[in-house]
């Protein structure tokens, strides 16, 4: 039997051999560069992984077919942050993936990692090697925050770029949402314990204090516990407006499905970390319905003529819905090859240094998430929050994050 | 809600979670009384057996929380159910057994133990691998009933989780002390090799006690699954930690004592859960154990099958 590691090894091979076939037919003095992503391909995540992984490969499949780079061929190889014994990422994985890729020099930027306490591991590992990365989802804000820039990017220089928005503003947009927009005027908190659900708690706990909604109280979730009834009980008999979870899916999928039973009035709302078809398969309707999400990015719909050929291409290749973070994930990969394409054209080498130089200058005005500037700490310039509130449309597939997340609007600004 | 509604109702939860755990504990200690042997692989026949269970409901026709069934179509799914679960569950206890433990039976030491933490990781890893792991929706053909006492809520569920596992308590409990093959278990635990000079076919006794203790873990499974309406690849070790320590707790090898492990622990996470926060209820939980094995080693019950030694 396959282990799981030298499995992945096989399949990361596999993929690796299918961007490559895309090559046939290049000059045998293409040079070809390493793009590292790092995925949480194993556990509760595996799903959103693959999804958010295609944006990257469809990306760099377009840019090998039309030789976008003269004399440049793109290599993306995937790094798996998920163990099985985590049953998500685990940060020292990500660790040790980052590690790999660094001791390489044929990588000249990576792509993830989609958790933020693996970009947390990651990133001091990154800085020392001057490997940039682009993340597309992960939303903590202290890694790019230059508070803690001598934990997380020591050698100085920003390494951390993000093609979504922190949760620095995802959790206070999502609170001036709902105290402004729906009207609720106490909280109770619920975190997981992940680097990501405690900071966007935190942030949302702070602007609620601002914004002068009542904090009834918050509590911590342990996310390998099957019973949340307790902590559920203990809210049902404070009875704020509003339950806001800070998390992923893993205590989240139980915590709606027991929620349903024990507060089923309540308003319940999350960040993106429960935007996903984990909740719509996992948790099903009617428990999920209500539940409202955010996302740190634009969202754009199908609506938009960009949008509707990017996913009609995607469909076409990996047959299966692109969602925001595909998005995300592609418009980072293009932030690559841009970066590649204009150092080529202006004759300079293509090596790690001079790509992260490049990344931090890069411009891109019309890409699929609107525009595309980093700022001096690798955070994007352009902050949107969208809101989204999970809403039965049974005339569609009830696993369908396009059609079940009904798109409220943008969560204003402080 | 008022405070005693409150603590009513935490109470109920934590019953529920501690007849969750008495579930799984009993299977577990079961087989320690008859082998001496802590078999990891338990919780993960668990996980394996709710899965088995989700596989059966969806053959059934039963996906997500759309069909509620009532009267006799209802007790026929679930018999089927149970019936088809506890089996296999069963038959990979006995695989376990056959295959992997029997050549160890000779082999002194740790061994045996190791070798239950190396199939149980196999079983993680084939979920895993051939189902994924993501959280799956379990299906819920049980009508949603339920009761208001003052301001808390008993729902059937918790009465039928609560029935389920004093049923299997006490019978479990009749067949180890008072039926023939009971006797040849025990007299297996006492001294495997004076049992055979008695007639006790010491092989099949010993499979056997596989069979009942891993059919049980696909019982619980499908309990689990029922109840929580969820279906999980870690859910095996999550659960697992604290029916251990609830059969530990309680004098592992004594069936009633699991029991009483079992729902002392589901009082005190809720407890936790009410009063300091859920993250700290494992604080408590192993305090109390180490405090309880400090005065009295052998557990709150202390154990029945006497030792080998």
């Amino acid at each position: 039997m396959l282990s799981r590691r030298s499995a992945f090894k096989a399949a990361a091979g596999i993929a690796a051999t299918a961007t490559m076939g895309v090559a046939t037919g290049a000059q045998a003095a293409d040079k070809v560069v390493k793009v590292g992503m790092d995925l949480s391909l194993t556990g509760a995540d595996s799903e959103s992984a693959i999804r958010t992984g295609n944006g990257a490969i469809l990306a760099f499949e377009e840019a090998n077919k039309y030789k976008e780079v003269p004399g440049i061929m793109f290599d993306a190889v995937k790094f798996d942050d998920g163990t099985a014994t985590a049953g998500q990422y685990d940060p020292a994985q990500a660790a040790t993936n980052a590690r790999k890729m660094v001791s390489d020099k044929n990588y000249i930027a990576a792509l993830g990692p989609q958790m933020s306490g693996a970009g947390k591991a990651m990133s001091p590992i990154l800085s020392e090697g001057n490997l940039a990365i682009i993340t597309p989802s992960s939303t903590n804000p202290d890694i790019t925050d230059p508070k803690f820039a001598a934990q997380y990017r020591p050698k100085g220089k920003a390494i951390y770029f993000r093609t979504v928005t922190t949760d620095a503003y995802q959790g206070p947009n999502m609170a001036n949402y709902m105290a402004k927009t729906v009207g609720i005027k106490s909280v109770y908190l619920l975190d997981d314990s992940g680097a990501y659900g405690v900071g966007i708690c935190d942030s949302f706990e702070r602007r609620c204090k601002e914004l002068g909604v009542t904090v009834m109280g918050r509590d911590r979730l342990d996310p390998k516990a099957a019973d949340y009834s307790a902590v559920l009980t203990k809210i049902k008999s404070l009875n704020p407006d509003l339950l806001y979870y800070g998390g992923v899916g893993q205590a989240g999928v139980k915590l709606a499905k027991q929620a349903y039973e024990i507060v089923p009035k309540m308003v319940k709302a999350g960040g993106d970390g429960i935007l996903g078809t984990e909740m719509l398969k996992g948790v099903g309707f009617p428990a999920v319905d209500g539940w409202y999400a955010t996302n740190a990015s634009p969202h754009k719909d199908e609506g938009d003529k960009q949008i509707k050929e990017f996913s009609d291409k995607f469909r076409a290749r990996f047959k299966d819905s692109p969602d925001d973070y595909t998005l995300t994930m592609y418009v980072a990969a293009r932030a690559i090859i841009e970066t590649v394409k204009v150092l080529v054209a202006n004759g300079k080498p293509v090596n790690r240094d001079t790509v992260r130089d490049g990344l931090q200058a890069v411009r891109m005005t019309q890409s699929l998430i609107g525009p595309v500037e980093f700022d001096e700490n690798g955070d994007l310039k352009n902050k949107v929050i969208s809101v989204f509130k999970i809403t039965k449309d049974p005339s569609k597939p009830l696993d369908s994050i396009d059609d079940q997340y009904k798109y409220m609007g943008i969560a204003p600004m402080s | 809600m008022t405070s005693g509604d409150l603590f009513l109702q935490q109470l109920i939860n934590g019953l529920n979670l501690g007849a969750m755990y008495s579930l799984l504990a009993l299977g577990f200690t079961l087989v320690y009384g008859i082998m001496e042997l802590i078999n990891f692989s338990h919780f993960n026949v668990f996980m394996v057996g709710c899965f088995i269970a989700l596989g059966v409901l969806k053959l059934l026709g039963m996906d997500g929380q759309s069909v509620i069934l009532h009267g006799l179509p209802l007790i026929g799914v679930l018999l089927l159910t149970f019936l088809i679960t506890m089996v296999s569950s069963g038959m990979i206890g006995v695989g376990i057994e056959r295959l992997l433990l029997r050549p160890l039976r000779a082999v002194t030491g740790p061994a045996a133990m190791i070798l239950t933490i190396g199939v149980s990781y196999i079983l993680f890893n084939v979920i895993l691998i051939g189902i994924g792991g993501d959280t799956r929706n379990f299906a819920n053909p049980l009508p949603s009933v339920s009761w208001n006492i003052g301001g808390a809520v008993l729902r059937m569920r918790d009465l039928l989780i609560w029935g389920i596992t004093i049923v299997l308590m006490l019978g479990l409990t009749y067949f180890v002390n008072y039926t023939r093959l009971g006797k040849g278990m025990r007299a297996t635990a006492q001294d495997p090799e004076a049992a055979r000079m008695m007639g006790v076919e010491v092989d099949s006794v010993v499979g056997l006690s596989f069979f009942i203790g891993s059919a049980l873990a696909g019982a619980s499974g499908l309990i689990f699954g029922l109840y929580y309406n969820y279906a999980k690849v870690d859910m095996g070790f999550a659960a697992g930690l604290r029916a251990f320590t609830a059969a530990v707790l309680g004098g592992i090898g004594n069936v009633p004592g699991a029991m009483l492990g079992g729902v002392l622990i589901g009082l005190i996470e809720a407890g936790s859960s009410q009063l300091i926060g859920q993250l700290w209820a494992d604080v408590v939980i192993f305090s109390i154990l180490v405090i309880v094995l400090v005065f009295r080693p052998a557990g709150l019950l202390g154990r029945q099958a006497p030792n080998k030694s």
